[in-house]
């Protein structure tokens, strides 16, 4: 039994889970703690206990049936999309949430999951190879179907966190370097073009000449180069037509002291309370920052400044070694499955779960803009929280069912 | 993975765990950074954050009389404040015609408290009246951020206005602050002339401060640390003054409907008693805010109510200067008091007529000093010379500052030999000029204070003390009282010298003929000389300097008054009545105070200026 349990259990990867289960658990508590917002607290544990079953389930469910239901789920989940756009709840302007009595229902966490099981469906098919365009729009459409309806709430944290699962899925399908180039070069320019023409133009030449390395077919090199420069070109346009909320976020990113009161003060506030919290914190619920709510609803996106102010530079490095172990442990899966529908899979949910938490961390060290992402396991959140527990279900499912093809 | 090489699949995954490394790596030393490089700067900007300070405010010291009677203390006033942080810059219309104050003057205030800190209150209207608190507090929801603050104003209670050697205080001006540095804030209150500018930084006290703590709306949710760190404020200390109350409302009385000056000095110990400048003005109208009309009004009158006559007006001394340079005469050896000089009513020299009031006949030194025949002290002034002159003039202390410990003070103007040489050229100026500074007319000019001083060490024969008007101060925390010392010194001269000025002084005010009879004080013998300063834009201004009693002084007065004419009926009059008064009034002990003493500062300025 025991013997049996080693072999079919990833007890690695859910104890890391756990271990960062807990951080998120106490840190929800003292952000929460003299905020009036006890109910996060409570709610948090009752999405706990449920994304500890749907984690179980979906670790013991028999592998063949998850692979059976990953086109089905997926077009249930892009109705959800479509009807929660429909039938929705609005909250802080994106339509994204199904209320289910006192509890609310997020479909795009959900779609992140069905994505990825429907992308590896497709992409270990034995006629379908990365090296040919039809099988490379397919996928793209695959991916972008959801991520259109996404910017439809418009949730562009989502989004992006869909496109983060992209990149690494083809890499590691064996895409050519000319192929992963071509996806990350517009998107490139495009930041580039952010910061200003001089960094643009630089960019711009630097990718120039990585094209012309991977002695691709000229016409198809010219038209991606030209599309970067055009991109690069329109993003000044695509700024004008963003939402102003938008645009402040991304003017704040530039500079978060411009705006210090305003679009920056998140970005502000987080790195004063990550900053006081020094080598070893504050203590737990002394964190002044967390105390006196400075930071606005602190308990979803902000959550890593908990431990990092409280339990200082101990604390904050606790929880990325935490995330590190985890993200490795989903590498090392892929890697280690025998089935090529299995390593999709577990490439797939681990680049979601990166993504995630390179953006919130990211973003609370005040190294990239505001982007609404939740860090998994800590962020408050039923729908996030449990997706993202049974994206460990799936890995340790994965694990379990190592030696089948 | 069963179609591709195990070998491509374990080079992806390095390099995808050296992206990962490397992505930790990042965020790893970004928190090295905020947290161990930065660490201090987040933690004072965290306290900053959740960290109020609330400055209060120290009560201004007192000042009471030589008597023990309060003269001066403080009354509750509200200041209104700002918090920068919480204030909306919109409803600053709304607060300006509230408070009736100009728009910009109140977005001045927010800008400048707002470079220093968000979040401590920036102060911008002291002194409101009760309709405007209440009109305040029913608006204090539409108004966040404003608030106001419980402080003290200035209160007078005595009868007399002694404005000039008081003082005013008003909200500090952005010069003051530059000059007086860090202590200070917008909307503080500092001491700007008289005893409470002299005495600032000992009436001030200190600033204390309460620290609370407040969450992000600014919502003070408890005190910060327990309040171990608060400091309170600490009080200023009092003034114990060697003026007489009773005494200065009397004189200011006497001196009213008058331009001029008056001094009165303890001759035992250079206390002011009295300093009268008129006309005046009402402290009370300063003590809370100082109105820009009230401060025009003041400021333009033609009269000058704020400039202190007594210590900064320059005037020819006129014949009260005359024992000086009978001193003169007496120490070098020039005359005896005997000389006699035969006075025809003028006196000629070259193709100049210099003229005297009446024709005095033969006078010896003591006669010409109780007659004040001028032809008498024509002649010895050219027998005596500029430079013999002009250094007992020094002796007594004439063309210096007295050292008085209010800020405001005039030197004056004692010419000598190399003044003259420098001001006309050697050649440029002759025998001509000396007759009329022998009667204290001329390019010579003195200050009331000064000649209090000089009528002090004529009743003293000799002993000077630095004139002043703090006795001993109050420290407020070790709660006793510290004398200070102030600089003392004897003018040698021959014991003949004295009594010869002396009894010509006394002849003056007690032998009919004499021309300060009309100060003579009944019962009690008394001293003293007139002097009548020649304006060549005017009537002449009348001097009277004097002492009582005669054998042991215990006062010792110099009035001036402006544009009234003959010294002997304009002044000496008005110098008598305050010599009787306080001789028969003053009989209340002065509060006991202990015989240590600390130097004053501007004793030990005096000090080391004389051993340079």
């Amino acid at each position: 039994m025991y013997q049996y349990l080693r072999e079919h259990f990833d007890y690695r990867s859910i104890l890391i889970m756990l271990a960062l289960l807990i951080v998120g658990i106490v840190s929800i508590y003292s952000a929460t703690f003299d905020a009036r917002a006890s109910g996060v607290f409570h709610k948090q544990l009752l999405w706990a206990g449920a994304g500890m079953i749907a984690l179980l389930a979906t670790s013991f469910l028999p592998f063949r049936f998850l692979q059976f239901i990953s086109y089905p789920a997926y077009f249930l989940s892009i109705l959800l999309l479509v009807s929660v756009l429909l039938l929705g709840k609005t909250v802080s302007g994106s339509t994204s949430w199904f209320n289910l009595g006192a509890f609310r229902l997020q479909p795009s966490e959900f779609t992140k999951i069905t994505t990825v099981l429907a992308l590896a469906t497709y992409l270990s098919r034995s006629d379908v190879s990365l090296q040919k365009v039809a099988s490379l729009g397919i996928a793209a459409g695959i991916l972008l179907l959801p991520v259109t309806l996404v910017m439809m709430q418009p949730d562009t944290g989502t989004a992006i966190v869909f496109l983060g699962m992209f990149f690494p899925v083809l890499y590691w399908g064996g895409a050519s370097r000319f192929t992963l180039l071509a996806i990350v070069a517009p998107g490139i320019s495009a930041i580039a073009a952010l910061f200003g023409t001089t960094p643009f133009l630089i960019v711009v030449l630097v990718l120039g000449i990585l094209l012309y390395l991977t002695k691709e077919h000229r016409i198809v090199a010219a038209v991606v180069f030209s599309l970067v420069v055009l991109v690069g070109i329109s993003v000044q346009f695509i700024y004008d037509g963003l939402k102003h909320y938008q645009q402040k976020r991304i003017t704040t990113f530039l500079d978060p002291n411009a705006d210090p009161l305003g679009a920056g003060y998140n970005i502000v506030q987080s790195k004063v309370a990550i900053g006081s919290g020094g080598f070893l914190g504050k203590g737990y619920l002394r964190g002044t920052q967390t105390q006196l709510n400075f930071i606005p609803e602190q308990w979803t996106d902000f959550i890593y400044c908990v431990p990092g102010e409280e339990f200082g530079f101990v604390g904050g490095a606790t929880v990325l070694a935490l995330f590190a172990a985890l993200i490795a442990r989903g590498v090392a899966i892929a890697s280690s499955v025998k089935s090529k529908y299995a390593s999709y899979v577990a490439i797939g949910v681990t680049s979601i779960l990166a993504t995630h938490i390179f953006i919130n961390i990211g973003m609370s060290l005040g190294l990239l803009p505001v982007i609404g992402v939740p860090l998994p396991f800590l962020s408050y959140g039923g729908s996030s929280l449990v997706a993202n527990m049974t994206m460990v279900g799936i890995l340790m499912n994965l694990y379990a069912n190592r030696k089948e093809y | 993975m069963a179609l591709q090489d195990d070998i491509q699949i374990y080079q992806k995954r390095r390099v995808l765990y050296a992206v990962i490394a490397m992505m930790f790596l990042l965020f790893l030393s970004r928190l090295v950074q905020l947290q161990m490089i930065y660490g201090e700067e987040y933690g004072r900007k965290s306290e900053e954050n959740s960290i109020r300070t609330i400055p209060k405010e120290p009560v201004r010291g007192n000042m009471y009389d030589r008597t023990g009677r309060l003269v001066v203390d403080n009354r509750p006033a509200f200041s209104v404040t700002i918090m920068p942080f919480e204030f909306d810059k919109q409803n600053v219309n709304y607060l300006a015609a509230l408070l009736s104050l100009d728009r910009d003057f109140i977005l001045d205030r927010l800008r400048k408290g707002e470079s220093y800190s968000r979040f401590v209150p920036v102060k911008i209207k002291r002194d409101i009246d009760f309709k405007t608190l209440s009109a305040l507090e029913e608006n204090r929801d539409r108004l966040p951020g404003v608030d106001y603050q419980l402080e003290t104003k200035r209160s007078y209670t005595s009868n007399a206005n002694a404005a000039h050697i008081l003082g005013y205080t008003k909200e500090i001006s952005e010069s003051q602050m530059n000059k007086l540095g860090g202590a200070y804030s917008q909307g503080d209150v500092v001491g700007s002339s008289g005893l409470e500018a002299g005495y600032e930084d000992k009436l001030r006290g200190q600033k204390g401060a309460e620290y609370s703590t407040v969450n992000v709306r600014g919502q003070v949710v408890g005190s910060f640390e327990s309040g171990k760190l608060d400091v309170p404020p600490v009080d200023g200390n009092s003034l114990i003054l060697t003026m007489d109350f009773g005494l200065q409302a009397f004189a200011e009385s006497l001196m009213t409907g008058h331009r001029g000056a008056l001094v009165a000095l303890d001759p035992q110990d250079g206390g002011i008693l009295a300093l009268v400048s008129k006309p005046d003005y009402n402290l009370s109208l300063f003590s809370g805010v100082t109105r820009p009309e009230l401060w025009r009004s003041l400021n333009f009158d033609e009269a000058a109510p704020l400039f202190n006559r007594a210590t900064l007006t320059r005037y020819p001394p006129g014949s009260t200067f005359k024992m000086i340079l009978a001193i003169a005469a007496l120490e070098n050896k020039i005359v005896t008091p005997s000389w006699r000089v035969n006075c025809g009513g003028s006196f000629r020299l070259g193709d100049k007529v210099f003229k005297d009031m009446h024709v005095h006949g033969t006078v010896d030194m003591i006669t010409a000093i109780q007659k004040s025949c001028n032809v008498y002290f024509y002649q010895l002034m050219l027998k005596t010379g500029l430079d013999n002159w002009s250094n007992i003039a020094e002796e007594f202390g004439f063309g210096k500052l007295t050292g008085i410990d209010i800020n405001e003070e005039n030197p004056g103007l004692l010419p000598s030999t190399s003044f003259m040489n420098r001001r006309y050229g050697p050649s440029g100026w002759t025998r001509g000029f000396l007759p009329s500074l022998g009667i204290g007319q001329g390019e010579l000019g003195v200050t009331p204070l000064q000649m209090a001083c000089y009528a002090m060490v004529l009743g003293n024969r000799g002993d000077y003390h630095q004139p002043h008007a703090v006795e001993a101060i109050i420290d407020q925390q070790r709660k006793v009282a510290d004398t200070l010392l102030y600089q003392s010194r004897t003018i040698p001269l021959s014991p003949e010298s004295w009594e010869v000025v002396r009894e010509g002084m006394r002849r003056v005010v007690e032998v009919p003929g004499g021309t300060g009879g009309m100060a003579k004080i009944p019962g009690i013998e008394s001293a003293g000389k007139t002097g009548t300063a020649q304006n060549p834009h005017g009537p002449d201004h009348a001097w009277f300097v004097g002492f009582a009693p005669f054998a042991h002084p215990k006062i010792a007065v110099a009035v001036l008054v402006e544009n009234a004419g003959f010294g002997g009926s304009f002044a000496a009059p008005i110098a008598g009545k305050v010599m009787e008064q306080y001789l028969r009034e003053s009989t209340s002990p002065r509060s006991p105070l202990p015989a240590k003493g600390v130097y004053s500062d501007r004793a030990v300025a005096h000090l080391t200026e004389g051993q340079n």
